[in-house]
């Protein structure tokens, strides 16, 4: 029993880290109509800035926090505006815009391969720092504390996303914008500006996620996409643009992964993650959580 | 109209840079090529999961070429020297079959190599073997891969059976020297076919040695958490783990371990992941007293090995490692077999190759004594070498302690391991 519990423990912890990769998915989704295919890229190169902030000044892996989240914002912001976006323009009339997927796709080829050629295949992991490899031990109970700190990091971005989107604003804009373009921009919102807003956002929340990671897991070019493939599962699960969808669909998936192995061999869970994927696709296409209409 | 020219005359500055670039690529290319040469088509790993163990390859052969080259290149032929194409397999088995199509038909290779990872040397030697095209596999252990009846396929390493067999042998052997009872085992691999290979036959060596095995599993190489595996070995109890990794997973596996406290006596890991460079560094001390099952260490008792080591670590930034130095001398035993063959026909450097008995020269660096192929293509004298990692004064290093004749002098092994 107390197997399970722990178990259940670790599904949960790890389950909200893989939710907070998502959420920037989600909310890149959820306003622009856009599956980012680059967004396990965003993750690896917020883990790349973590990587470095964190051991050019020793300080806490969370310190980097302060780092990350603006050069993340900065980055996503500044790749939305200036190469997503006359993409976008140029295929204004269409609500899915086709293009613009296939182009993230050619973001993640570029930013894998460059990271590759750049800093080579080796991988990396943060030296010693205060968080790694620490376990909190209750009774025969083992937690991992870098976990338990990226659950705590996971609820509180989803939370203050979701205040965000909710209370103020810019969030109220990014809002009208994602219900609908058009009627949001003859009430005069820039929905450019918006949507470089919401990339911004929803790399920041991958850099944020890139932090939890880093403190136990590898560094390397092709990172993003173990994440990048789970994230996908998660955010369908969850609702896609749903937020706390996201994290909760995390945490299904982390509490599949974390007991299901003590029962069968670790190689059929994966095969019972995707067998729930498609069972909730058929059955509830617009996922767990999800609203039938956009927010 | 205006916007619509000048837009075109602007598309028509791009397309001619971009010409030009390929044009000035294409030329250089082939001013090197000539006419003297003998293209070498090597399909490797170079990016995907297994892209560090890729370009290890990729590097060891280039050091080898260059030194061939530098030497006057290949004297039967003229003076001919070798250039080698890679082509990217990215671990997958269909991007192998094609590529080996594409440098076959379009690079008009005359000789292939690769491909590390089992399940893509398999499928690839049979397109090889189709077009005629000789095959050397410095490294992919499954044993089926010379066992296809194929007249083109030659493996420099030792097959999988052969590494199984040692590490038993070697169990055994620790469990004499030290005095311990080893009765529990387990077994955790990486679900491909190296993976897979491994286990089979780890089953009935354990069935035959008497050990009972507690655990028996597998684990998607891809997994972003390996705490549920971690949490089954602990609970399992066993004495002595045995692995089969990739680097991202060994290193991932290594530390799990150690945060959970994971009482053992010995862990017994198979290459691949576990010999990997960057394991070292990124595991650090949780890395301490693995035994690793390798082809070749840095501390190999054979003139001309330090000095590879030195020269490879001064160009690339790490150490040699088994499987690159099986590329290394895949290169050697290839210009061998091209100078005893005088000719760029496959057939030809087919039979130099069947006929190759390399005992001595620049590329011999590993531990057994030469390079020669059986009916099947397999090299007979391959072996392999047991290591410890552990730290005795300069820092953490892998140290030979198997078999006991090749044992680093002075080095006692630390078994079981001590708590940490």
């Amino acid at each position: 029993m107390i197997y399970i519990l722990e178990d259940a423990i670790n599904g949960i912890l790890m389950g909200s880290i893989y939710g907070l990769t998502a959420l920037g998915l989600t909310i890149i989704f959820g306003v622009l109509k856009v599956i980012n295919f680059a967004h396990g890229s965003l993750l690896m190169v917020g883990m790349y800035v973590a990587l470095w902030v964190v051991s050019f000044s020793g300080l806490h892996p969370y310190l980097a926090l302060i780092v990350v989240v603006p050069v993340m914002y900065l980055f996503g912001y500044c790749l939305q505006d200036v190469i997503i976006k006359p993409i976008f323009k140029a295929e204004k009339d269409v609500r899915e815009p086709i293009t613009v997927i296939v182009v993230t796709t050619g973001i993640w080829y570029i930013l894998d391969n460059l990271t590759l050629l750049i800093f080579g295949p080796q991988y990396r992991n943060l030296p010693d720092n205060p968080l790694k490899g620490k376990m909190l031990e209750i009774g025969d109970m083992m937690i991992s504390v870098p976990k338990l700190w990226g659950f705590i990091a996971a609820v509180s971005t989803a939370a203050a996303v979701y205040w965000y989107f909710q209370k103020t604003r810019t969030g109220r804009a990014i809002r009208a914008t994602s219900l609908d373009r058009e009627a949001a921009s003859l009430m005069g919102i820039n929905q450019y500006k918006i949507y470089n807003v919401a990339f911004g956002i929803g790399t920041a929340t991958a850099g944020i996620a890139a932090v939890t990671l880093v403190p136990f897991y590898n560094i390397f070019p092709t990172v993003g996409v173990l994440f990048d493939i789970k994230g996908f599962i998660i955010v369908v699960l969850g609702g896609l643009g749903s937020m706390g969808g996201a994290i909760l669909g995390g945490i299904i998936i982390g509490m599949i992964e974390s007991i299901a192995p003590q029962f069968m061999t670790a190689t059929w869970t994966e095969a019972i993650v995707y067998g729930l994927f498609l069972v909730v696709l058929f059955v509830k296409p617009s996922g767990l959580f999800g609203v039938k209409y956009d927010w | 109209m205006k916007k619509v020219i000048t837009r075109h005359w602007k598309f028509m500055g791009i397309l001619t840079v971009l010409l030009s670039f390929t044009m000035v690529f294409f030329t250089s290319n082939t001013a090197n090529a000539g006419s003297n040469v003998v293209r070498i088509g090597n399909i490797i790993p170079l990016s995907g999961p297994s892209a560090s163990v890729g370009e290890q390859g990729k590097n060891a052969r280039e050091m080898a070429v260059e030194e061939i080259n530098a030497a006057g290149g290949i004297k039967s032929l003229g003076g001919a020297k070798l250039e080698m194409f890679y082509a990217d397999s990215e671990s997958k088995p269909e991007k192998g079959v094609a590529e080996a199509e594409r440098l076959i038909n379009t690079n008009k290779v005359n000789v292939l190599t690769g491909c590390w990872n089992s399940a893509v040397t398999y499928p690839t030697t049979a397109v090889a073997e189709r077009y005629g095209i000789p095959f050397l596999v410095p490294v992919s252990v499954r044993d089926t891969i010379t066992e296809q009846g194929f007249k083109t396929v030659f493996r420099i390493a030792a097959k999988d059976s052969w590494w199984t067999r040692d590490q038993f042998a070697f169990l055994k052997d620790m469990e004499k020297e030290f005095k311990i009872k080893v009765k529990k085992l387990a077994f955790v691999y990486e679900n491909g076919d190296w993976g897979k290979g491994f286990a089979g036959q780890w089953k009935e060596l354990a069935n035959k040695g008497g050990y009972k095995v507690v655990l028996d599993e597998p684990y998607p190489s891809t997994s972003t958490d390996l705490s549920p595996v971690v949490q089954k070995i602990k609970r399992a109890k066993p004495d002595v783990l045995m692995l089969v990794s990739n680097a991202a997973d060994a290193i991932l596996l290594t530390n799990t371990l150690a945060e959970y406290k994971v009482k053992l006596k010995a862990i017994i890991a198979s290459g691949g992941g576990h010999a990997d460079p960057s394991f070292l560094k990124a595991a650090g001390k949780n890395a301490q007293y693995i035994f690793d099952i390798v082809e070749w260490e840095t501390d190999v008792n054979k003139p001309g090995a330090k000095e590879a080591n030195a020269k490879y670590k001064a160009k690339y930034g790490y150490n040699l490692t088994g499987e690159s130095v099986d590329a290394y001398i895949a290169v050697y035993v290839l210009a061998d077999a091209l100078e005893r063959a005088g000719s760029l026909d496959p057939a030809k450097i087919r039979e130099a190759l069947a006929a190759t008995n390399y005992r001595s020269g620049t590329g011999m660096i590993v531990g057994y004594e030469a390079v020669e192929f059986d009916a099947s293509g397999q090299n007979k004298h391959a072996s392999l070498v047991m290591t410890q990692i552990n730290d005795i004064g300069n820092g953490l290093e892998r140290i030979t302690v198997w078999p006991k004749a090749a044992r680093r002098a002075g080095y006692t092994p630390v078994c079981p391991m001590p708590k940490k």
